[in-house]
């Protein structure tokens, strides 16, 4: 009898451990100590009189439903999956910027299909300014080193950081592709007046 | 019972004092706080684990897994020099608002 018993304390622990295991805040070096902890609360209960289930229920109330301990254990867990999808959206932003910046390389090309006519003011102006492409990629960077260095954080921040970047990649290639079509549009009416 | 916010703000230095007394794990550093108290610092069990990392991380404790006589296998605690620094600080401002308290009791003694 004692050993069914014992056996069906064993099975509810396992099953308490699983539902908070679920959890990818809840490390699996917490769950030993959790169990060890609940193990040892059911003992001294049990060494008072109580049933193992009594003595289960209770300590597993004393230590905390799943629901409450898990933003705990999320508050000093490092999420690795958010410093490795800052790195990935870091990668991307850079490779964008410095697509848009190959892309301002154009109009340089165009120059010489325009006969000596200078570029247009705005798309001069892009080139121009091309180096200041670097500054996006070097901000997000900086702000990466921020988010990979901070020792404590309880929420997902690399959504917010993917929204920004795609907002500035596509405001950056919106102007880039003007500054390319507006020579385009040069050219064309040039050759057809000539 | 304490308020949530005097016993979150409290949980450190209890943890800390205890384990001036030496090296303990987490079930039983729970037990003393709560004999001590007679019941009425009364901790959410769980969440002393997380505050117990979070220390760990700060360097102000550093555990060791071991083998209990029980054959059960253990988390123990122990203190490290930077938890003494933060424990004697702590005490300055605990006994700086409990000095207070004790003056404004004593010049008001209605108030108690």
């Amino acid at each position: 009898m004692e050993n069914i018993s014992q056996f069906d304390l064993n099975a509810a622990l396992r099953l308490w451990l699983e539902q908070l295991g679920r959890s990818p805040q809840v490390k699996a070096e917490n769950l030993k100590e959790l169990e060890a902890h609940v193990s040892d609360s059911v003992m001294q209960l049990q060494s008072k009189g109580l049933s193992p289930e009594e003595s289960f229920l209770i300590a597993t109330r004393r230590a905390g439903s799943p629901a409450k301990l898990e933003p705990e254990f999320a508050k000093v867990n490092r999420n690795p999956l958010n410093k490795i999808l800052h790195g990935l959206i870091l990668i991307f932003f850079s490779f964008g910027c410095w697509f848009v910046w190959a892309m301002l390389h154009f109009p340089r090309m165009m120059e010489h299909a325009l006969h000596g006519k200078s570029l247009p003011a705005f798309t001069l102006l892009m080139v121009r300014c091309e180096l200041l492409l670097a500054v996006p990629p070097l901000l997000a960077a900086g702000y990466c080193l921020f988010v990979w260095t901070r020792k404590y954080s309880s929420r997902n921040s690399w959504m917010g950081f993917f929204a920004t970047t795609i907002a500035v990649l596509f405001i950056l290639t919106l102007l880039a592709l003007v500054a390319i079509l507006l020579p385009i549009m040069t050219f064309m009416s040039y050759s057809a007046s000539k | 019972m304490l308020s949530k916010e005097l016993v979150a703000a409290s949980t450190v230095p209890l943890v800390l004092s205890v384990l001036t007394g030496g090296e303990s794990y987490g079930y039983e550093l729970i037990q003393h706080v709560r004999e001590l108290s007679c019941g009425r610092i009364e901790w959410t069990e769980g969440m002393l684990y997380p505050v117990l990392h979070w220390m760990e991380d700060e360097g102000l404790i550093e555990s060791e897994w071991r083998e209990a006589e029980t054959g059960r296998k253990r988390k123990y605690y122990r203190l490290c020099k930077k938890g003494g620094k933060t424990l004697r600080e702590e005490k300055q401002k605990w006994m700086s608002v409990h000095e207070t308290f004790l003056k404004l009791w004593k010049t008001y003694p209605s108030s108690t």
